[in-house]
C-alpha cells in the first residue's frame, strides 16, 4: 500500500437550520473551502467519495447524483457511501484506500447532510420528525415497531455498560465533561454552540431525553458539509509545501461492525461493551505502531453521540480501563492542561453533527490542532448505527 | 398531516428565502418471508420460535436465520421456546416520543433471554403496578413473556412483565394473555408521616396551584394543553393530600381526596409541585427519579399534559 496524507480540509458553519442553503449549495462551500485549504483546484482530483446518510433526510433516493457536476468532478468517478453515524469515516476510509492502492493520486472526501428541514406539522417543530426519520434506521422486523429510536439503541449500551461497572459514568463526571467541551467550543467559531456557556451544573440539571441520557450531554441536529481531502506522498509534498502547512499522514486506520442481534458471547452484540470501537482502534493502532495510546496521541476527535458513549469509547480505545472512564475527569486526563485534549472542536454534542460529514469535521479539527498547536499525533474516531455496532478510526500525524 | 398553504417565505438577515411543505412516504405490502411462522406461531399459536443449529447447537430468537452463518450456513431447525428468561440488560425507557409511538409512552424496549436461547429478542417491558421507571428492569430481572388478546403477528404481539408480579400458579401457564394480570391494584410507595416542615410546603405549594389554576383561565395556550381532557386525581404527598381536576381546558385545585379519581399521583414530597411550577424540575424527570409516582402508565399522557402548563402560563404573560 501506498502512503497516503490529507492535504486539504474545508467545512462549512455548523447550524441548527439552513435556511439559505440547500445541501448543493452546503457541498459546494465545503468543498471550495477544501481545495482553497489545499491551494490546488478542483480539476487536480481525481475521484469523489460522497458521505451522505439518510435518503430522507435529502428527500432523495439518488441524493449524490447532482453533486458531480456541481462541485467540478463531472466525468470522474464517484461513489456514496452510507453507514449510519459512521457514513463520514467509511467515506474517508474509501477515499484513503482509493489512493493507497494506487488507483488514483487524489481524492476527495465529501460529506454533507440536511436534517431539519424535516418538519413535525402537529408540534410545530423538527426534532420529532428527525428522530422519526432516523428510526427508520433500526432493525425493521423485529424492532422498529418497539418504538426503536437512536437514542434509546445508545442508551441500552450505557445502561448495559453501568451493570457491568456500577460505580463508572458518575453523572457529575459526564456533566464535568460536558462544561469541558463547551468551553473547547470557543475555540471553534464554525460550532453550532459558539458562543453558548453552559456549566456542569446545567448538564447535570438538564431533563433527560431517555434515561440515562441528558440533553446537555447529548449531540445536537446539525445541517452542514465538510471536505477532506487525500493524496499519494509525491504528489502530497508538493501541495503542502506550496500551500505553506504541514503534510498530515494517514498512518492508520481500522474498521469494525458488530452483529446487531444481542446475545451471549462475541458471535453476537455483547449490550455492555463498544467492541467496534475497541476493534477498530487496535488495527489502527496496529498499523501506526502505537503501544500507549495515552503516551502517543495528544488529540482525539472522537464521535460523541453521548457524553457517557465518549467515555465508554474511550476506555474501549484504551485510554482509560473499562470500568475507570471517570478517570478522565478523576485524573485528570482531558482536563485543561492534562495529557490529552478530546473533542477540541467542542465534538458532535457541541460543535455539531450533521451525520454524513461530522466525521470530516472531527478531521477538519484534528488537522487544525496538529498543526496550530504543533502536535505530533491524532486519533480521529466515528460511531455508527443500532447499539454502536460500526466503528471507525483513523490515526493523524504530522509531518514536517 | 400537511397544512393546505404550500410555501411561505422566510427572511434571514435581509434575503428571502421560499420554503415548501413536501412529504415523503411509500405503502407496502411487505412480505414477511421466513419470519412467517414465527409470527404465525404468535399469532395464531402464542408460541415463541427460535432457530437451532442442529451443528453448533446455538439457538437464535427470534430466528433470524435460514442458516447458521457460524457453520458453513448449515440449515437451521425451528424449535418452540419456553416463554420465561431473563433481561440481557437494562432496558431504556422511553418518556418522549415522536408522533408513531407517543400514544404508547412511557415504554420500556428490552432484550430477554429465553431459557436456553443464546441471543436475546427484542420486547417491548412493562409493569403492572403502576408507571414505568428506569429501576424496575434490571440486568437478570426474572421476566415472563405476555401475549396481547388482540394479535396481528407483529412484535408489538407480545411483551414481558416481571415474573414476580405474577401470581404463582399463573407463572407456568404457557400462553398467559394480558386479560390474565391484575393491571388494577398498584402498590402506592408509603409516605412518611407528615412533619410541620412538610405541612407548610404543602399549605404554600397548595396556595401557589391555585394561582396557577386561575392564571390557567386567563391562558388560552394553556387551556390548549388541557383541553378535550378530563381527570379527577388524587395526590398524596408527605405533606398532605390534594386533588388536581382536569375539566376540558380548565383546572381547579382542591384539599383532601376524592372518591374514585382517574388515578393516583404519590409525591414523596410537596415541594416536586413548587419546583415543577418554577421551572426548577419537571414532573417527568420527578418519575424518571422515582420521587413521584402514578398509580397507571398509560396516564403519563396527563402528566404530559401539566409539564407544559408553567411554559405555557409564562409565555402568555410575555
Ligand atoms: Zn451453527
Amino acid at each position: 500500500m501506498r502512503e497516503v496524507a490529507i492535504i486539504g480540509t474545508g467545512i462549512t458553519p455548523c447550524k441548527g437550520r439552513w435556511i439559505e442553503r440547500t445541501y448543493y449549495g452546503l457541498a459546494q462551500m465545503a468543498v471550495k473551502a477544501a481545495v482553497g485549504d489545499a491551494k490546488i483546484s478542483i480539476k487536480d482530483v481525481d475521484a469523489v467519495a460522497y458521505g451522505i446518510y439518510n435518503d430522507i433526510f435529502e428527500l432523495s433516493a439518488i441524493p449524490e447524483h447532482p453533486l458531480q457536476g456541481i462541485i467540478g468532478m463531472a466525468n470522474k468517478p464517484g461513489m456514496r457511501i452510507t453507514s449510519g453515524g459512521a457514513t463520514g469515516s467509511y467515506t474517508m476510509m474509501t477515499a484513503y484506500t482509493w489512493v493507497a492502492s494506487g488507483l488514483y493520486d487524489i481524492v476527495l472526501a465529501l460529506g454533507v447532510e440536511k436534517a431539519t428541514d424535516c418538519f413535525d406539522f402537529q408540534s410545530r417543530t423538527s426534532t420529532p420528525e428527525v428522530i422519526k426519520t432516523i428510526g427508520w434506521s433500526g432493525d425493521t422486523f423485529f424492532e422498529r415497531e418497539l418504538g426503536w429510536t437512536a437514542s434509546d439503541s445508545y442508551a441500552e449500551v450505557v445502561l448495559a455498560y453501568m451493570d457491568e461497572h456500577p460505580g463508572d459514568l458518575k453523572d457529575e463526571v459526564s456533566a464535568k465533561i460536558a462544561e469541558i467541551l463547551c468551553e473547547q467550543v470557543q475555540n471553534n467559531p464554525y460550532a453550532q454552540r459558539y458562543g453558548e456557556k453552559v456549566t456542569a451544573e446545567m448538564a447535570m440539571n438538564s431533563r433527560y431525553i431517555v434515561y440515562p441520557l441528558k440533553l446537555l450531554e447529548t449531540c445536537v441536529y446539525t445541517e452542514g458539509a465538510g471536505a477532506v481531502i487525500f493524496a499519494s506522498a509525491d504528489k502530497a509534498r508538493a501541495i503542502c509545501k506550496n500551500a505553506g502547512h504541514p503534510i498530515i499522514w494517514v498512518t492508520g486506520v481500522g474498521a469494525a461492525n458488530e452483529a446487531s442481534v444481542a446475545g451471549r458471547d462475541e458471535r453476537h452484540k455483547i449490550m455492555h461493551r463498544i467492541l467496534s470501537d475497541h476493534l477498530a482502534a487496535k488495527a489502527a493502532y496496529k498499523m501506526a505502531g502505537i503501544r500507549d495510546p495515552l503516551k502517543q496521541i495528544q488529540v482525539i476527535e472522537l464521535h460523541d453521540a453521548f457524553i457517557k458513549q465518549l467515555q465508554i469509547t474511550m476506555a474501549e480505545m484504551g485510554f482509560v480501563p473499562l470500568g475507570h472512564a471517570d478517570d478522565l475527569i478523576d485524573k485528570g486526563l482531558m482536563a485543561p492542561g492534562g495529557p490529552i485534549l478530546v473533542n477540541p472542536s467542542g465534538g458532535l454534542t457541541y460543535g455539531g453533527h450533521f451525520v454524513g460529514g461530522s466525521n470530516m469535521f472531527s478531521c477538519w479539527s484534528a488537522c487544525r490542532e496538529l498543526t496550530n498547536r504543533n502536535m505530533e499525533r491524532a486519533l480521529v474516531h466515528g460511531t455508527g448505527s443500532t447499539v454502536a455496532q460500526y466503528g471507525v478510526v483513523m490515526i493523524l500525524e504530522r509531518g514536517s | 398531516m400537511v397544512p393546505e398553504i404550500e410555501s411561505e417565505v422566510l427572511e434571514v438577515r435581509g434575503e428571502r428565502y421560499l420554503q415548501s411543505n413536501e412529504s415523503m412516504f411509500t405503502f407496502y405490502k411487505r412480505t414477511k418471508g421466513e419470519f412467517s411462522p414465527y409470527f404465525l406461531a404468535l399469532k395464531e399459536r402464542k408460541v415463541i420460535l427460535g432457530a437451532k443449529c442442529p451443528k453448533c447447537k446455538l439457538v437464535r430468537v427470534p430466528p433470524f436465520v435460514l442458516f447458521c452463518p457460524e457453520c458453513d450456513f448449515e440449515p437451521i431447525e425451528l424449535v418452540e421456546m419456553p416463554d420465561t428468561g431473563v433481561m440481557n440488560s437494562t432496558p431504556p425507557v422511553t418518556y418522549f416520543a415522536h408522533s408513531l409511538f407517543e400514544h404508547q409512552v412511557p415504554f420500556g424496549r428490552g432484550r430477554v433471554l429465553l431459557d436456553g436461547a443464546d441471543t436475546a429478542l427484542p420486547i417491548h417491558v412493562y409493569t403492572t403496578k403502576g408507571v414505568l421507571t428506569p429501576r424496575i428492569f434490571r440486568r437478570g430481572t426474572r421476566v415472563k413473556v405476555i401475549f396481547r388478546e388482540n394479535r396481528v403477528g407483529k412484535p408489538t404481539d407480545i411483551f414481558a412483565v416481571p415474573i414476580a408480579e405474577i401470581p404463582r400458579e399463573k407463572q407456568n401457564v404457557r400462553g398467559l394473555q394480558e386479560s390474565a394480570l391484575d393491571w388494577e391494584s398498584p402498590v402506592e410507595p408509603e409516605l412518611p408521616t407528615p412533619d410541620v416542615e412538610a405541612k407548610k410546603i404543602y399549605h404554600s405549594t397548595l396556595l401557589q396551584l391555585k394561582k396557577m389554576a386561575s392564571l390557567v383561565a386567563q391562558s388560552e395556550r394553556a387551556q390548549k394543553d388541557l383541553a378535550g381532557w378530563k381527570r379527577r386525581i388524587n395526590v398524596k404527598t408527605s405533606g398532605g393530600c390534594f386533588t388536581l381536576l382536569i375539566d376540558d381546558g380548565k383546572l381547579d385545585v382542591q384539599e383532601g381526596e376524592v372518591k374514585g379519581p382517574d388515578f393516583i399521583m404519590v409525591a414523596k414530597h410537596p415541594a416536586i409541585f413548587s419546583d415543577w411550577m418554577s421551572f426548577r424540575d419537571s414532573l417527568t424527570n420527578a418519575i424518571i427519579a422515582e420521587r413521584l409516582w402514578i398509580s397507571l402508565n398509560r396516564e403519563f399522557t396527563t402528566v404530559f399534559k401539566l409539564d407544559r402548563l408553567p411554559r405555557s402560563i409564562k409565555r402568555t404573560g410575555q
